[in-house]
């Protein structure tokens, strides 16, 4: 982990989180560091728990058993964490804007300070220009651009991602998954990224964290967290970028 | 089949049907067919309407029924949102006022005439009354089964974004995805108002179904008829209004 500064205060930490239904436990023994600005990637099967455990370190849902920390900031104008959500879910009867103002109302702005602070990252995602329309005149890649827009615009200092690309056609993927490689160098926030998708997490993270079965009848858990130490840029294009894809892809096979 | 016609063959295919009902009506009559006693002529219609008008007495009878259904409707919707959303929302609500409502419901609106004399005497507030049971129920399931069934993913959105109180969640989240559903109710409800603004006159409250019962008695039919006619006009002018309101709240709907 040279790339990020150990020795700062961790934007997230995460300890012993255990997840399940009633008393039998799902998802166990998870501990996360998730230094600033960095990016994690969540993968693993279908059911292992990825986006329980996404809640769970927000705090949407208790865990079984655990903690997690996101040391409070001292900023009034933003928030701890915000959240990117695997369907857009925009609140159709708002506008573009109003959607984006969403997590700003009850922050300590005046109302054009709001308006302004939900422009910017409608901007960044290039959407400023639609700000007045209503999102079911929006494409489906429109709208997920705009959930993003909505995320940032709390300034968080984490934000958590389930699949947020994953119900989009193939060419929108790629082009929004640039477009957030783009958008790190200028959002703040630290990253926790829940994929299916291999060749995502490998493309994005700079860590990928593996969830998995470990031994019959036992709850899943992190079966191994693995440094992408590639560069952002052209990341597919890269020689190493198969290597991982492929240590990211023999630890999955191993699981059960 | 009306999927093939087009909306101008329509519209003239709905006038011609009006039409000739109104003139096998008014052959039936001429022809001796049916009796004079049973019915009016509807060629007599218009003067009649005209002599309710110039009397005063139109004005005055719609006047009366128009502030208890206003009334009764107010009170009625408030009460059946209010109640209904609060139940939805609210577990220990929903589960207090289950078997009351079950026990309630069933009772239709008129059965309560007795009551509403006994309370509030021969006036407006007893028809009043009568009329808003009905809207409520109406109103109250509408809202209840509207914010039922909001997608809970909303809810999780507004507690992502910090919005998690109970009257945030209500004003940002419940109620204006309820909107479609509750505002249903309400035009609803304005209809049922008008079924049971006559009934709840009947029994001598003034205003147009006590003049309905007046007119009866004497057998003016034509009279009757102007009247019933003022119901259908009155209640196709406030569902038009309604549509219009309802339309501009909802214009966020595809």
């Amino acid at each position: 982990m040279t790339a990020f500064q150990t020795a700062l205060p961790p934007a997230l930490r995460a300890r012993g989180i255990r997840l399940g239904f009633g008393d039998t436990a799902v998802l166990a023994g998870v501990d996360l560091d998730l230094h600033p600005r960095e990016f994690v990637a969540v993968v693993g099967a279908s059911g292992v728990g990825k986006s329980t455990l996404l809640r769970a370190l927000a705090g949407l849902l208790a865990p079984q058993a655990g903690v997690v920390e996101i040391p409070a900031g001292t900023a009034r104008d933003t928030r701890a964490w915000s959240m990117v959500f695997q369907a857009p879910r925009l609140f159709p009867w708002r506008r573009v804007r109003g959607n984006v103002e969403l997590g700003l109302e009850g922050l300590s702005l005046s109302r054009a300070e709001r308006r302004q602070r939900a422009l910017e990252p409608l901007a960044l995602v290039g959407l400023d220009e639609l700000a007045d329309r209503w999102p079911h005149t929006l494409s489906g890649g429109q709208q997920q651009r705009v959930g993003i827009a909505r995320a940032l615009a709390v300034r968080p200092r984490v934000l958590f991602m389930d699949e947020p690309f994953s119900a989009l056609d193939a060419i929108t993927r790629r082009r929004l998954q640039q477009e957030l490689i783009d958008l790190r160098r200028r959002a703040e926030a630290a990253i926790v990224f829940v994929t299916h998708d291999i060749e995502e997490a490998v493309l994005l993270a700079d860590r990928v964290m593996v969830l998995g079965g470990q031994a019959p009848g036992q709850p899943a858990g992190v079966v191994a967290t693995l440094d992408i130490p590639l560069p952002l840029d052209d990341r597919r294009d890269h020689p190493g970028f198969a290597d991982c894809l492929q240590a990211v892809e023999r630890h999955i096979g191993a699981a059960r | 089949m009306t999927a093939g016609l087009s909306r101008h063959r329509r519209s003239l295919l709905g006038a011609v049907g009006l039409a000739t009902f109104l003139l096998l009506w008014e052959l039936a009559l001429r022809s001796g067919l049916l009796p004079g006693s049973l019915v009016p002529l509807p060629s007599a219609i218009p003067a009649v309407l005209a002599a309710e008008i110039s009397d005063g007495i139109w004005l005055e009878v719609v006047t009366a029924s128009l502030a208890h259904y206003s009334v009764g409707l107010l009170v009625g919707s408030l009460l059946g949102i209010v109640v209904g959303v609060a139940a939805a929302l609210l577990p220990a609500v929903d589960a207090l006022h289950a078997w009351l409502a079950r026990l309630l419901r069933p009772i239709p609106p008129l059965a309560w005439i007795p009551f509403a004399i006994i309370w509030f005497g021969i006036n407006p507030s007893a028809a009043a009354f009568i009329i808003s049971i009905g809207v409520f129920w109406i109103n109250y399931f509408a809202s209840y089964s509207a914010v039922r069934s909001v997608d809970p993913g909303y809810d999780e959105v507004a507690r992502a974004f910090g919005q998690s109180g109970f009257l945030a969640r209500l004003a940002k989240v419940s109620l204006p995805a309820a909107a479609p559903g509750i505002l249903g109710g309400l035009r609803a409800g304005l209809g049922q108002g008008w079924m049971t603004v006559v009934a709840a006159e009947l029994f001598g409250i003034p205003g147009i179904g006590q003049r309905m019962m007046e007119a009866s008695s004497l057998l003016a039919t034509d009279i009757v008829v102007v009247y019933m006619l003022t119901i259908a006009a009155l209640y196709a002018v406030f569902d038009f209004l309604f549509m219009i309101l309802q339309r501009r709240l909802l214009r966020w709907q595809p």
